[in-house]
């Protein structure tokens, strides 16, 4: 809890039982505007079905804005920080960084400005055999186990041994 | 007359003086025309004051210099050398009392400490500056090279044709590449494994590749449990790289202008 003003003000826009998730998850009390809900379709499995929501607040006095910066003699100088307008609230409790989507991925880590919902070269540009994003499945029984794509060179030496006839 | 030539004839009056005093008169008016760069000169050169010091004061030690360290140590209970430069009341001003060094602290730290804690208690009622990964995650450049992708064209055929010249370029030799045709006789690779614990992130695979088949997609959370988990096939990648296609293309599109 960083400003008591901040807090009271946010907790009063979403609600107490939205604000004790929050306080829950995230650790901080925020207030925005619902950009969009990533992959739910009913018929994809548990581990590729996540329902996270995605929240933007653009008010530059409420959320410390994003990166304003300006080329100087070849040098990006940074004049302020990046931003917190944009956030994820992970619909899973066990969450993880690597529950976000690609196109999600890429707004939410402000590579594109608007949303993958609005996004037009997003749009145009997802072929219709995109498959649905899995997250990190390392440490589960999901996780990959390399193999070999090629027959394998080296065989074992398998002896053809004549009977004796004895 | 420069300033530099003035100071290199004080000193040397000054290193002369005791000779001149016994000789005469006949080079005082120098002496003193030059006695406001000498003043100067005290500070940096410590020989002068030495040679006059022995000259008067010759019959209680023998010790050519001195300074001031000793007489803080206590060892010769003189009068300071230097005391000539200022007069005697200023130094009576501060020979009682708190020393300099004291106040300046008393009085530099505690505004410090006072300042501090301004700043803190200013950012207490600002919005807080701290990101909160994994539900907040900082600005990323569309170039950003993470995790490793086979891509395809929008057909749905892979783009990979074995050129082999990421395995070529490759620094930490991390690709493996095997090719052999395939029915309809196009080249393509049976093999195309990264060894991620080797890879170094450069990038240049993809900067080598005709077909931008090989890329380096944003996703920067692929950290595995075990070793093994990262050594990447070619299953593995062309999968990264179905379920990434949307951000990479838009990544490269966003791009084109500056290739």
């Amino acid at each position: 809890m960083v400003s008591l003003h901040r807090t009271i003000r946010n907790m009063r826009r979403v609600g107490l039982r939205e604000w004790w998730r929050q306080m829950q998850y995230i650790g901080d009390a925020k207030s925005g505007v619902l950009v969009g809900t990533d992959q739910i379709s009913t018929n994809s499995t548990a581990s590729r079905r996540f329902g996270n929501r995605y929240f933007e607040n653009m008010n530059g006095e409420e959320e410390v804005p994003g990166a304003l910066g300006v080329f100087i003699f070849n040098a990006y100088v940074l004049l302020k920080f990046v931003g917190r307008q944009r956030w994820v609230d992970f619909a899973q409790h066990e969450y993880h960084a690597s529950q976000v989507p690609p196109e999600w991925h890429s707004w939410i880590h402000h590579i594109r400005k608007d949303a993958p919902t609005n996004d037009p070269v997003i749009k145009n540009l997802t072929p219709p055999w995109q498959t649905p994003w899995v997250e990190n499945l390392t440490g589960t029984r999901g996780a990959f186990k390399t193999y070999n794509t090629v027959a394998p060179k080296i065989n074992a030496w398998e002896p053809k041994t004549i009977s004796r006839g004895a | 007359m420069s300033f530099a030539r003035q100071t290199i004839q004080a000193g040397l009056y000054s290193r002369f003086r005791p000779a001149s005093v016994s000789i005469g008169s006949s080079l005082t008016s120098a002496a003193i025309r030059s006695a406001v760069a000498q003043r100067r000169l005290i500070h940096s050169s410590r020989c002068t004051r030495a040679s006059q010091h022995d000259h008067h004061h010759e019959e209680q030690h023998t010790e050519s210099l001195h300074s001031d360290m000793k007489l803080l140590h206590g060892r010769y209970p003189e009068t300071p050398l230097y005391a000539d430069l200022n007069s005697n009341a200023n130094i009576e001003k501060f020979k009682s009392g708190e020393r300099a060094i004291d106040k300046a602290v008393h009085l530099f730290f505690l505004t410090e400490i006072m300042r501090g804690m301004w700043i803190v208690i200013e950012n207490f009622f600002r919005p807080p500056y701290t990101i909160m990964y994994p539900f907040e995650k900082g600005p990323l450049s569309p170039r950003f090279r993470g995790e490793h992708a086979l891509r395809r064209y929008p057909s749905g055929e892979e783009r990979c044709i074995a050129c082999k010249l990421c395995e070529a370029i490759c620094p930490a030799q991390a690709i493996t590449i095997e090719s052999e045709a395939r029915m309809d006789g196009s080249r393509r690779t049976t093999k195309y494994d990264i060894d991620m614990t080797k890879c170094i992130y450069c990038g240049f695979c993809q900067e080598a590749c005709p077909v931008d088949a090989i890329v380096e997609t944003q996703n920067q959370e692929f950290s595995t449990e075990t070793r093994e988990e990262l050594l990447y096939n070619k299953e593995k990648l062309l999968a990264n790289g179905d379920r990434a296609e949307a951000e990479i293309a838009a990544n490269l599109h966003a791009d084109h202008v500056y290739r």
